[in-house]
């Protein structure tokens, strides 16, 4: 999850009261912040990905003058009516088809508001912009530029110079030879022409969504900013342009509308109109379990800075424009807790009783560990999803029917198990050093392409017992298996000869209970052994619980 | 009590009792043992207050060097005697003296010493003195001590009082004989040391009872003799339950004991149960490959009733009915057939709440959970998570902070806090920290919200759901000490043979 950085000296200038630093850190869990990390100059906090405008130290200090009681309610946006103009050429439509701008002028840039406004875009392209693919941003100074704009598309063999380069690339070039390029190259690719945003004279300002031109690189003596959002969600690129905004006029930045020119409509952006949701007071009252009045319900929400219409028969929320995350009045509630405090809301029992119930079938396995542990085994817990090493090859199975995931991040998690006895010789295999006897078992899931299945995986509750030392052998896990089925079940066992790759012929025997197959039961054949490391005999048996009752 | 006895102890006990009051040579000499066993039998002794040691100081005699040469050459005076008899048994003192030649004052001595022992007598003629001989030289005293001093030092405590005596006259002689004072030990039997070595010797011991002794009652004949009890003896191992399942068990018991009713559900989903359902839109970070493991080549046959289909799709576009804007996208029908090794059991939670559309409810499960992440520390790919919802007309997010403060409680961790904090399917959204006091810090445990009203309308249920999850290994840490995550799953068998179940 996103990481902002909060430098206490910038937090406490953005603050509209004075506090301490430790009030401060105190009150950050309580926006949803989790501390990741505290020093003598700074915290660095996790935030939630429902909350992008809490991108950067802004809109975090937007939020703490709230909870903090130094401001109320929504905070106002000024948006000037600027006559910059972009021109929107239709060749754009079917490959990123939307673009929305801002101007921001007056402001005044050092190194730290500058690392915050990146951190805040490279969050936003992450996140909300889905990894550039919806939304990507470009921040310009204005003042090398000449409007109008024209967002258009060029051949792959124009050039231009990319942002932190001193020559010319083609389009081509960039894709392939620069990281951001190769990254999100994705996006454009396969198309004839590539987006590019240009200003009259010519000049790049970016080829989105992969780079800026070298022409517009922003510096701490840029003033003026011109910011565009391409993408393919418009409402997601309004939104991050709305974030951005109240980033920038908390800055001390003013902010400037763009005209928008399609070949059909006329857009002004930014919209920093807030959103109207009627609060529902009895939902609120009745999730909370707090009878809030009116006034008390007005007051938390100001407090998380949203501002109520007090009408006769109903409340609306003035939700500012950078609150992406309110779809529904269920979201008031939470901004109604979080005004009130979690630590002042006081933890109750539910009320009524019910009745608590194992489940049948794990209680089943319950008893099947019960017997077992009685019978001297220790349990063992491993993977489900293993080697094929493992699976197949050190146990001399072939693959068929292999339940395979896709781009495991290791080769220990590349299929899921049907079967649980490699496991367990793995675990005999990672134990040589320790004393023997060893007697282990597992009871758990294994899973079982099975196309009848409307998941098409057959998952089965199996046990596995394995007996490893010197003198192991089939009798040995005969008694115990026939102990174990007669106790556990009050059930007798038959054995009936088979031939099995994972242990020695001869030696092995498919188990029955009431006629059903169950599974199997013998001595390890000596190739696994070797295969595993194993210095010992090893006696093994393998069953399906399901089929016991 | 009785005394436990090494052979070695009883060895010396018995020698000590028939030598009385000795030595650490004649202790060493009758026990037929060697020195060092003594010596270590004696200390066990001691300290068991068997024994006791009294340091002396005892004067040993030596062969001096004159002593030496006189065992080789013979006593002077007898030498003297053989000369006088080769030169006639008779002569006067020049001529004895000529004839044995010897340093003046030893041969009056040799004189001095002959005529004491009445070998020879001095007689006077015409002025001149005569020495005969009158007897035969006999074997001496002096001789036979000298002699035996030859083979070893001896004590003067352990001579005669001829010896006395004679050691006397040998001391009086140059360099004869040395003297030395010498400290050294002397050991005998304590009161309780003589009370053991007489039941010593009441019965024969034996080292093993057989049934034939019980059986027949000849066991009464014999004292098994007592063994080490304190010396360690070899291990043993119990049967076990796994760490973690012991852990789960023990919370199953205590939302039984909560009133909830245990479920247990697939660990493959379509991502219709593991996302969609639970109002995760279908570009969501989380539902990519590298975040979740999804199965190859396959998709699921059926996802779910067409009406619940229809309501997800709805509710995803533009919230259907539910009061929400909804994603404002259009939901696809083929993404959510993709199998998933579910990413949390809530797809199992959220599938009993379409199945059953309960209006009252308490149901939770402890089950496995699949990440598609590096195996570090402090994350596996594969872990458990626990999982809980409580249905009901009048619940409130109050009575989901109390449930679980109630649970954390009960295993042992009384301080809690609630954060607030967001899931896409809950609202509103709150975490739990818990106060550790071992690392003397809070740690996040688990999220918990209301259900979302476009989770649960879309499912039928019309009543507000209570719903928390979280990780259970980390619970397993704390309990057990382990800092490292993995380590839960090595199956170490000295670790999980030693781990006590107390902890």
């Amino acid at each position: 999850m996103p990481i902002v950085t909060i430098y206490y000296d910038r937090i406490r200038k953005l603050l509209k009261q004075s506090v301490s630093i430790e009030q401060i850190i105190e009150t950050l869990p309580y926006l949803g912040l989790d501390l990741e990390e505290k020093s003598d100059d700074y915290v660095r906090v996790e935030y939630n990905p429902n909350r992008p405008d809490f991108s950067t130290d802004y809109g975090i200090a937007r939020a703490l003058n709230g909870l903090l009681g130094f401001e109320k309610g929504a905070p106002n946006y000024f948006v000037e009516r600027g006559d910059i103009k972009v021109f929107v050429d239709s060749s754009v439509k079917s490959i990123r088809p939307y673009i929305v701008s801002l101007v921001v002028k007056g402001l005044k840039l050092d190194d730290e508001t500058i690392r915050q406004i990146i951190t805040m875009q490279e969050d936003l392209h992450a996140g909300i912009g889905r990894k550039r693919r919806k939304v990507s941003i470009g921040i310009h100074n204005l003042d090398v530029i000449y409007p109008p704009f024209t967002y258009t598309t060029v051949p792959p063999n124009y050039r231009f110079i990319p942002l932190n380069y001193t020559k010319p690339m083609s389009m081509e070039e960039i894709l392939r030879d620069i990281d951001v390029g190769r990254e999100y190259g994705y996006i454009v690719r396969g198309f004839n022409r590539y987006p590019i945003i240009i200003d009259s004279k010519g000049g790049v300002l970016s080829f989105p969504p992969i780079i800026n031109g070298e022409l517009t690189r922003v510096t701490s003596l840029t003033k003026n900013l011109f910011i565009d959002i391409t993408g393919t969600d418009l409402e997601a690129m309004e939104n991050s342009l709305a974030i951005l905004a109240a980033a920038f006029q908390d800055a001390g930045g003013k902010l400037v509308s763009v005209e928008i020119n399609y070949e059909d409509k006329v857009m002004i952006t930014p919209n920093m109109k807030p959103n109207h949701i009627p609060i529902d007071l009895n939902l609120t009252r009745k999730l909370l379990g707090l009878n809030l009045s009116k006034f008390e319900v007005k007051e938390c929400l100001e407090k998380s800075r949203i501002s109520v219409i007090d009408k006769d028969e109903s409340m609306i929320a003035v939700i500012p424009r950078y609150r992406v995350d309110i779809m529904h009045p269920v979201d008031l509630v939470e901004e109604v807790v979080i005004g009130y405090g979690l630590a002042n809301l006081k933890p109750t029992i539910p009320r009524g009783s019910m009745l608590g119930r194992f489940n049948e079938n794990l209680m089943k396995l319950d008893r099947v560990r019960e017997v077992l542990i009685g019978l001297g085994l220790i349990e063992v817990m491993n993977f489900n999803l293993v080697s094929r090493e493992i699976l197949y090859d050190k146990v001399r199975r072939k693959e068929r029917r292999v339940l395979q995931v896709e781009s495991p991040k290791t080769k220990e998690h590349e299929v899921l198990r049907d079967q649980l006895l490699p496991s367990l010789l793995f675990v005999a295999s990672r134990n040589l050093h320790e004393e023997y006897p060893q007697r282990i078992f597992e009871v758990a899931k294994v899973c079982i392409l099975d196309n009848r299945k409307s998941s098409r995986v057959r998952e089965e509750y199996h046990v596995a017992v394995l007996i490893a030392h010197a003198e192991a052998n089939y009798s040995e896990a005969k008694s115990l298996l026939t102990a174990f089925i007669q106790q556990a079940f009050n059930k007798q066992i038959k054995t009936k000869p088979t031939n099995h790759y994972m242990f020695t012929l001869g030696r092995v025997a498919e188990v029955y209970v009431n006629g059903k197959k169950l599974g199997w039961l013998g001595e390890i054949h000596p190739q696994v052994l070797n295969n595993f490391n194993l210095r010992v005999p090893v006696v093994a048996f393998e069953l399906n619980l399901d089929l016991l009752n | 009590m009785p005394l436990i006895l090494h052979r070695l102890e009883r060895i010396l006990l018995q020698t000590l009792a028939e030598l009385g009051e000795t030595n650490l040579e004649k202790l060493t000499s009758n026990s037929n043992l060697n020195i060092d066993q003594v010596r270590r039998a004696i200390e066990w002794l001691k300290s068991k207050g068997l024994i006791e040691i009294k340091s002396i100081s005892r004067e040993k005699i030596s062969l001096g060097e004159n002593g030496k040469k006189v065992l080789i050459n013979g006593l002077p005076e007898k030498r003297l005697i053989k000369t006088l008899l080769q030169i006639g048994g008779r002569a006067n003192f020049q001529e004895l003296k000529n004839a044995f030649p010897i340093d003046g004052q030893e041969f009056n001595a040799a004189l001095g010493y002959a005529k004491e022992k009445g070998w020879i007598r001095f007689s006077s003629i015409e002025g001149k003195t005569f020495i005969e001989i009158v007897s035969e030289p006999t074997i001496t005293t002096e001789e036979v001590l000298l002699e035996r001093l030859s083979k070893g030092d001896v004590f003067l405590d352990e001579l005669s009082q001829e010896d006395l005596k004679t050691l006397k006259v040998l001391i009086k002689r140059p360099n004869y004989i040395t003297q030395k004072s010498i400290k050294t030990i002397q050991l005998k039997l304590t009161q309780l040391g003589e009370q053991t070595v007489k039941s010593l010797k009441k019965k024969r011991e034996i080292d093993t009872l057989t049934p034939e002794l019980i059986i027949s009652g000849k066991w009464r004949e014999y004292v098994l003799r007592p063994i080490d009890v304190v010396s360690p003896t070899p291990p043993i191992y119990p049967g076990k339950k796994h760490p973690v399942q012991r852990f789960i068990d023990e919370v199953r018991e205590i939302f039984i004991s909560l009133g909830f009713e245990e479920i247990d559900g697939p660990l493959i989903q379509p991502c219709f149960w593991n996302f969609d359902a639970l109002f995760t839109p279908q570009d969501h970070p989380a539902r990519e490959m590298q975040d979740t493991f999804y199965l190859s080549k396959i998709k699921a046959k059926s996802i779910g009733s067409d009406k619940i289909v229809e309501n997800v799709a709805k509710v995803h576009l533009n919230g259907g009915n539910t009061g929400s804007k909804g994603w404002g996208y259009q939901w696809n029908r083929e993404l959510a057939e993709g199998l998933v090794l579910r990413t949390h059991t809530t797809a199992v939670t959220v599938k009993y709440l379409a199945d059953f559309k309960p209006s009252e409810a308490r149901v939770f499960s402890v089950g496995r959970v699949f990440r598609n992440e590096k195996t570090t520390f402090k994350h596996l790919a594969e872990f458990h998570q626990i999982e809980g919802i409580v249905v009901g007309k009048r619940v409130t997010l109050r009575d989901l902070m109390g449930l679980l403060s109630c649970f954390y409680s009960r295993l042992g961790l009384k301080k809690v806090k609630f954060w607030p904090s967001y899931f896409p399917y809950t609202e509103p959204s709150l975490q739990s920290v818990v106060y550790i006091d071992r690392l003397g810090k809070w740690v996040e445990l688990c999220g918990m919200g209301i259900f979302r009203p476009e989770v649960t309308l879309p499912l039928g249920v019309k009543n507000p759901v209570l719903a928390w999850g979280g990780g259970l290994e980390r619970l397993v840490m704390l309990r057990y000490g382990v800092d490292d995550v993995r380590k839960l799953y090595e199956n170490n068998l000295s670790w999980l043979r030693g781990l006590p179940i107390c902890l």
